[in-house]
């Protein structure tokens, strides 16, 4: 192999983007190619929303795009002009939410960095759509722990929907 | 044990639900991790690495990147002129790899640093990491721990005389003659290729401070780390301050100090701004330690109803290339150690090889060992008691520990001081054949499912000694507490933590040991600043090691204290009692003195202290619990940690025959892990366990392929999910141990090490009619499938 010549890179284009986030607006003008997580975290300074493996597998990423949960690493911010977004940030504007509760009394954390992925998602998902004990590991299917085992986060869920484990 | 390890009143917080201290922060987004820092004029790395898994480099081309827009500045090894290789403190008994931060002359796997491009943020680094061309003169690639035993493999380290890092051949005359004299069965086992996975990839973030450097990491010890930066950087101790924010979780993984670690710290320093590294997924899982990939050849002699009479074995461990540190050898002598289980085998000789092969380096995974030896010796009791026609569980019982057998040294020389052996084995005995006869009896009529009920009983040895993998570091924790004048509490360890609840426990004993409300205690870790020599997070420790060292810094804290109040309240020393931060006479609440009357006696108003005594009230203390031994003696045995768990498994498994998938209906567990402090945060670790474990066995794999190139993908790794992951029976013993403080053991580890065993016990059973030969995992569909059909797979 040999050298190459010098391959210019080209500067990014940038777009400009109106967004909703935790109920406030943001005007932003972002490099064409920056991930949306990464907008979250290095620009608005959110850094609730982890990044796990900026390839949509491990969930950690997750927030609540117009209502549906998605991931902020295999998304573009230029993609979410027009949208409202909520973070781990926004799910509470004071104190912990019955959901956060129920994680913090059942033990449903450990490290904390797949947290708020789960968070968003249950956060985000219509608890009648997830029936029984089944719905519940269904609906946290797509978000990956590595400390609990999920043993607590799914009594979590189960207190936070009121649903016992024998139903 | 002294009664300064006790905690001095009736305990409050110890052994209740407390929950956790940093829940609130976790769950609303404001834990700070290592990725989450952003100083200003920070510049970030990305790295560049070896595509090929080994070759010899005659060529790093760099001007393409270093022009790009935005770049600072492309470096190679030839650039590190102050930098020195990772010391190697066991040269004694180990070849010495030498290990550089990038690669000098040659790669010796597929994802070695080989250069590193400084730039304004990450997307340009990458870009310009992308221009970086290198040549290189390929070599053939070493990809198996077999391959790398042959005589004429190519070596990795060319000045050594073959791939073996590690090579110990104990004597084993007196094992060969028993052998020689019985009936002896042989079995080869292996383990697949595993890594931690922390949600958390690895991250680092220094800066320079007032000529300081300041690290910011996810290693999981502050003073190791800044120790090893002194032995590779032109930097004094006193120069460098590591700091370990919140960590998304550790696992062994982050116990090496990485080559990224040293380059922002090296970085920062030559520019003098701020340098962050953060790992991606797709790096995490070629440069990250990856972990297990054990084979172990037993031969036993047996008497006629199966009984081992004596064992023969040979542990290999893969190390990968061997480039970390400290090194990831010992996990074949952790293997070695627990070769007998809890069972009554006199004479058992090990060999232990770790060899060098073109793949990831090897390192510490949760288990550390461990899982190996007991899928190994578990599966073997199962294959006995098929060969002689033996009960398998009455086989256990012939040879497992009973409690007039404690205490009990094995004979890798591990003291077993106490324990539930054999009553949680038959507890889960008990409970398994229970699960076992109605699942069966729910599908017995179905033609495409197969039932079976797996065993496994071992212990697992806690609070190791880390002489074993650095031959340099001991077992010793360390622990300041100071009372403040408003009579709140500091307390500052040498102990870390990832997520497993560290800070709530120091919070609980120090509280409990003070008698003070949880709540005034501050707890400060991870600092190397700000706390004490500590050796931080690694085989379940810190509990034991770090409490150790909590307690007897609180008894001189507490003993000053009644000393103090005794002159206040001018009654007798013995009979005052501290509870909820107030003193006073036991069983009369008043008079009393408050914590921040003391305090403030000691430290403001000295005047009132009692004749002679020094002013301040705190104290530093260091525990290395005396039993634990550092190296072998001339047979090779050692005591290598402080304490010894326990625990028994049972799996009660469906397998389809026609997808060769395992299902788990039950899996049941009793535990032994003496004192328990948090009952949650020990729940929790136990299930977090069992999932490694059972990920380990069922799913997560990481092949190479005979080019030595990684073929597994994160998206391949099958980390377990909730769909994945079954409900556990879990059943609590508690054995204190007379040699603890407290009587506590560690729990960190013990779920990670049963599953193997358990599942390719219930395995075995479960398709008996087809003598499945179940030797190795991962126990995949395919793995099964073949089995079923009797073809490999």
């Amino acid at each position: 192999m040999t050298a190459p010549t010098a391959r210019r890179v080209e500067p990014s284009v940038e777009v400009p983007i109106s967004v909703t986030v935790n109920g406030e607006a943001v005007e932003a003008v972002v490099p064409a190619r920056q991930l949306l997580a990464d907008f979250l975290r290095e620009e608005l300074r959110l850094t609730g929303t982890h990044v796990g493996c900026e390839q949509g597998i491990c969930g950690a990423c997750t927030i609540n795009l117009d209502g549906e949960p998605v991931r902020s690493c295999i998304m573009l911010a230029a993609q979410v002009d027009g949208s409202a977004i909520t973070t781990v940030e926004g799910l509470s504007s004071e104190g912990l939410s019955p959901l956060q509760q129920a994680f913090k009394d059942n033990h449903g954390l450990q490290c904390g960095f797949c947290t708020p992925g789960f968070l968003m998602t249950l956060s985000t998902v219509d608890p009648d759509e997830y029936p029984g004990e089944e719905g519940i590991r269904e609906a946290i299917s797509g978000n990956l722990c590595r400390c609990t085992g999920y043993g607590g986060i799914l009594q979590a869920v189960r207190t936070a929907w009121n649903r016992p484990q024998d139903a | 044990m002294p009664d300064t390890f006790e905690l001095g009143g009736r305990p409050v917080y110890t052994g209740a639900h407390v929950t956790r201290r940093q829940d609130d922060a976790l769950l609303s987004g404001q834990g700070t991790y290592v990725a989450d820092l952003r100083p200003s004029g920070m510049a970030e790395i990305a790295v560049v690495r070896s595509p090929i898994a080994h070759g010899r480099i005659t060529a790093i081309h760099t001007a393409a990147a270093a022009a790009v827009d935005g770049v600072i500045e492309v470096i190679t090894a030839a650039d590190l002129t102050d930098v020195a290789p990772y010391p190697n403190f066991a040269d004694a008994y180990t070849q010495t790899p030498g290990t550089f931060p990038l690669a000098q002359d040659k790669v010796r796997y597929a994802g070695s640093p080989v250069a590193v491009v400084l730039a304004e943020d990450r997307y340009i680094a990458e870009d310009a990491a992308e221009l970086v061309e290198v040549d290189y003169t390929e070599l053939p690639a070493v990809t198996s721990l077999e391959a790398a035993l042959e005589p004429d493999s190519p070596r990795l380290f060319e000045d050594w005389p073959n791939n073996r890092l590690l090579d110990l051949q104990p004597d084993d005359s007196e094992v060969a003659a028993i052998l020689a004299g019985n009936r002896v069965l042989r079995r080869r086992y292996k383990m697949g290729r595993h890594t931690a996975m922390p949600m958390e990839t690895r991250a680092a973030l220094a800066e320079v401070h007032g000529g300081r450097l300041h690290l910011w990491c996810t290693n999981q010890h502050a003073h190791i780390a800044r120790t090893t930066l002194s032995y590779v950087l032109p930097l004094a101790e006193r120069d460098i301050r590591v700091v370990i924010p919140y960590v998304g979780g550790g696992f062994g993984l982050k116990q090496h100090l990485y080559p990224e670690d040293v380059l922002v710290s090296w970085l920062a320093l030559r520019h003098d701004r701020p340098v962050r590294f953060v790992e991606d997924r797709a790096e995490h899982m070629i440069a990250a330690a990856h972990a297990r990939d054990h084979m172990i050849d037993i031969e036993a002699a047996i008497a006629d109803d199966g009984r081992i009479l004596a064992m023969r074995v040979q542990v290999v461990q893969d190390l990968g290339s061997a480039e970390i540190f400290p090194g990831a050898w010992c996990p074949a002598l952790t293997t070695a150690a627990h070769m007998t289980g809890p069972y009554d085998i006199r004479d058992c000789v090990v060999s232990v090889a770790a060899v060098t092969t073109n793949k990831t380096p090897g390192g510490s995974y949760r288990g550390f060992g461990v899982p190996e030896a007991v899928f190994a010796l578990e599966r073997f009791i199962d294959e006995i008691a098929d060969e002689v026609g033996a009960d398998r569980l009455d086989l256990r019982r012939s040879m497992l520990l009973q409690p007039a057998d404690l205490p009990y040294t094995t004979a890798s020389g591990a003291l077993l001081d106490s324990g539930s052996f054999a009553e949680s084995f038959e507890r889960v005995v008990e409970l398994g054949e229970h699960a076992y006869q109605r699942a069966d009896a729910r599908y017995r009529s179905d033609p495409d499912s197969r039932i079976g009920v797996g065993y496994a009983v071992l212990f697992e040895g806690v609070s190791p000694t880390h002489h074993g993998a650095s031959a340099h570091w001991m077992g010793h924790e360390s622990c300041t507490i100071e009372v403040q004048p408003d009579g709140g509490v500091r307390v500052a360890s040498g102990v870390t933590d990832q997520g497993q609840g560290t800070t709530t426990f120091v919070a609980t004993l120090t509280a409990d040991a003070l008698g003070v409300p949880m709540e005034t205690v501050r707890v400060e870790l991870a600092d190397s600043d700000a706390t004490p020599y500590g050796l931080g997070a690694f085989g379940s420790r810190q509990a034991v090691i770090g409490g150790g060292a909590i307690l007897l810094a609180a008894a001189e804290v507490r003993g000053k204290v009644k000393r103090i109040a005794a002159h206040m309240l001018e009654a007798p020393e013995d009979d005052l009692v501290i509870e909820a931060g107030r003193v006073h006479v036991a069983g009369s609440p008043v008079p009393a003195v408050t914590m921040a009357e003391i305090a403030t006696t000691a430290v403001i108003r000295t005047i009132d202290l009692p004749p002679g005594m020094e002013p301040g009230l705190e104290a530093t203390a260091r525990y290395e619990p005396e039993l634990m031994e550092h190296t072998p003696d001339e047979k090779g045995r050692i005591n290598a940690n402080a304490a010894y768990a326990n625990a028994a498994h049972a799996a009660v498994i469906r397998v389809d025959l026609g997808t060769g998938e395992i299902e788990i209906l039950n899996y049941i567990l009793a535990h032994d892990c003496g004192r328990v402090i948090n009952p949650p945060i020990v729940d929790g670790q136990i299930w977090g366990g069992i999932a490694q474990g059972l990920g380990g066995t069922l799913y997560e794999d990481l092949c190479f392929n005979d080019l030595g190139q990684p073929q597994t993908a994160f998206m391949d790794y099958l980390v377990p999910s909730a769909i994945e992951m079954p409900d556990l029976v879990i059943e609590h013993f508690e054995s204190p141990s007379p040699n603890t403080p407290l009587g506590m053991k560690g729990v960190g580890e013990g779920g990670t090490v049963g599953p193997a065993a358990a599942i390719g016990n219930a395995l075995a059973q479960a398709l008996a009619e087809f003598s499945p030969q179940i030797h190795e995992t991962p126990l995949s569909p395919a793995v099964v499938r073949a089995m079923i059909l009797d073809q490999p797979a």
